[in-house]
């Protein structure tokens, strides 16, 4: 059971069921741009999904550098560039590529299912 | 329905539902309309403003809350743990800002002390609250701080006249419900050569309630005055907690400021000790244990506007799991400010690798002969220390609790008051997780 509301640009989920134990649909694939990432709300938790040649990445919106967001970023190849100090992330991993960040930031396993973008809430 | 003459028209509907359900003085009114029209004109704050640079608020939705709607009074039973064992000369309680029960000892009232609700302490002494309310706090700060002047419930208002002594502590308790609104504001004056112990504490109704907090608390005390006032923080886990707290200390005047921050999701609390008479003294000690994924951040100001004045600011922080902690300290001695002792400092300790602790102390000093110092350390535990507790038989959370209990001894040391020794320490065992 989910409910879904839009706060800004950011889409928030409201959810009645534990999410570590299932994937959760996120968004038609249609929704999600090549190469755009996108920042979604869930349960408090914010995840960032992005289109990236044939297939979809889901990885947590925080920079392990400075906490923020790194919704506003935008990509280098396979990474999102941190807008603000720089630093990289590997979509596909989460890994830190570039400094200063050196932790990586979490990743989710992400499926297409039916057309529907679905994500799976636990660390990899 | 109120009969004010504003000096505002009030334009928005829900604020003026929310005045018109209360029935105060002119002067307050116009208060808050001002600190309304205020909140409207500002935004959230953002990351680009050096306190909240650290500070992720994109999970805070204030409409989920709705601080301006009616509160019914509620009869839940927050718990409390500053009262053990403790006689004291009045206790307030208040649950979602609204006040259940309120009490003043008859020896204390027949001194001259007030002790009790806030919003009454409005209506009886008016012309004395009217002196002191929001002039000490700055309500242009920030947007929350501005919600808070405007919006503020129930709270405390303690009046000790000159010479006066308040034997025991007084007592106030803030609780809340599951997904409630507490906005309530603590104002406490201290005449001339007064004294007093206050023990704050706030807590919900369970410990993984949800709920919004957006606090304020002044402290006036005046040449000779001297507090001991003590804050535990205990909500939910998933409590947003904002607060602007200052204090100002007159000539000769002391307070010391005992803190200890352990619930809550988000916690973001802006605090001032200004010194403005000579020989003035203030000692805070600040404990912070964190777990899952809270975050705290403290800014602190030690403001030394006169000579002779000594502040000393002890802040320790233990951290577990993904929790985040950031301490902002800075101290300024304003020009004249001579023979001025500062001292501040910023211990943690990380017990997870995915803990993160931001500690930036900084001085601001202009005026010449004066003492500054301070000092910051952050470190992990030494998992030998805890396989050695282990090999003498104590779990790994016992070991936990017995190392991070040896952390914090340093702030033990500088509390006089036994019960909040005790709750100190049990508000430390019971936010020690569990370990598998």
């Amino acid at each position: 059971m989910q409910s879904h509301v839009k706060f800004g640009n950011t889409n928030r989920f409201i959810h009645t069921v534990p999410i570590e134990s299932q994937f959760t649909t996120i968004c038609p694939l249609t929704d999600l741009k090549p190469a755009v990432p996108q920042t979604f709300e869930l349960d408090d938790q914010f995840i960032l999904l992005v289109r990236y040649q044939d297939d979809v990445y889901c990885i947590e919106d925080v920079c392990t550098h400075d906490g923020g967001t790194l919704g506003e970023g935008e990509l280098d190849g396979h990474c999102i560039i941190c807008p603000r100090h720089g630093a990289k992330f590997d979509v596909r991993t989460g890994e830190a590529v570039t400094m200063p960040a050196t932790e990586p930031t979490k990743s989710y396993e992400v499926k297409i299912d039916a057309g529907m973008v679905t994500v799976r809430l636990v660390d990899q | 329905m109120s009969t004010t003459v504003l000096t505002t028209p009030v334009v928005d509907p829900a604020f003026k539902q929310f005045l018109d359900r209360r029935v105060e003085p002119t002067w307050l009114t116009n208060l808050r309309l001002a600190a309304w029209e205020q909140y409207q004109s500002m935004n959230w704050p953002t990351r680009s403003e050096e306190d909240w640079m650290r500070s992720d608020l994109r999970g805070f939705h204030l409409d989920k809350y709705r601080p301006l709607e009616a509160r019914e009074v509620t009869q839940e039973a927050c718990p409390t743990w500053l009262l053990d064992g403790v006689e004291t000369d009045g206790q307030l309680r208040s649950v979602d800002g609204v006040v259940q029960h309120e009490q003043l000892s008859p020896e204390a009232a027949s001194r001259g002390i007030y002790f009790g609700s806030l919003e009454r302490a409005c209506q009886t002494l008016g012309n004395v609250v009217e002196q002191y309310l929001m002039k000490t706090v700055d309500y242009k700060a920030d947007k929350f701080s501005a919600l808070q002047a405007a919006s503020w419930a129930s709270g405390a208002f303690i009046h000790v006249p000159r010479n006066v002594s308040v034997d025991k502590p007084l007592h106030i308790h803030s609780g809340m419900t599951d997904g409630g609104v507490d906005t309530s504001h603590i104002l406490i004056v201290l005449e001339e050569n007064a004294s007093a112990t206050v023990l704050c504490e706030c807590s919900s109704i369970t410990e993984t309630s949800d709920g919004f907090h957006c606090g304020g608390l002044e402290i006036i005390l005046k040449p000779g005055a001297q507090l001991r006032f003590v804050k535990l923080q205990e909500w939910g886990d998933r409590v947003w907690h904002f607060a602007q707290q200052r204090a100002v200390v007159d000539r000769n005047a002391s307070i010391q400021w005992t803190l200890a921050a352990m619930g809550a999701k988000f916690v973001q609390v802006a605090q001032q000790v200004s010194l403005v008479g000579e020989g003035a003294t203030s000692q805070v000690n600040g404990t912070m244990f964190t777990r899952g994924k809270q975050q705290m951040t403290y800014n602190t100001l030690q403001s030394h506007e006169a000579p002779h004045c000594t502040s000393d600011f002890l802040y320790k922080a233990a951290l577990q799991d993904r929790s985040r902690t950031v301490w902002r300290g800075m101290i300024k001695v304003a020009p004249g400010a001579f023979k001025t002792d500062g001292y501040q400092r910023n211990d943690n300790l990380m017990l997870s690798e995915h803990a993160r602790a931001d500690s930036i102390p900084g001085l601001e000093i202009k005026a010449d002969d004066v003492r500054c110092t301070h000092g910051s350390t952050t470190g992990r535990v030494d998992d030998e220390l805890i396989f050695y507790a282990q090999s003498r038989g104590f779990t790994r959370q016992e070991a936990v609790h017995l190392i991070v209990t040896g952390f914090f001894q340093q702030i033990f040391d500088r509390i006089s008051i036994e019960s909040v020794r005790k709750a100190l320490g049990h508000a430390i065992a019971r936010q020690v997780r569990q370990y598998e």
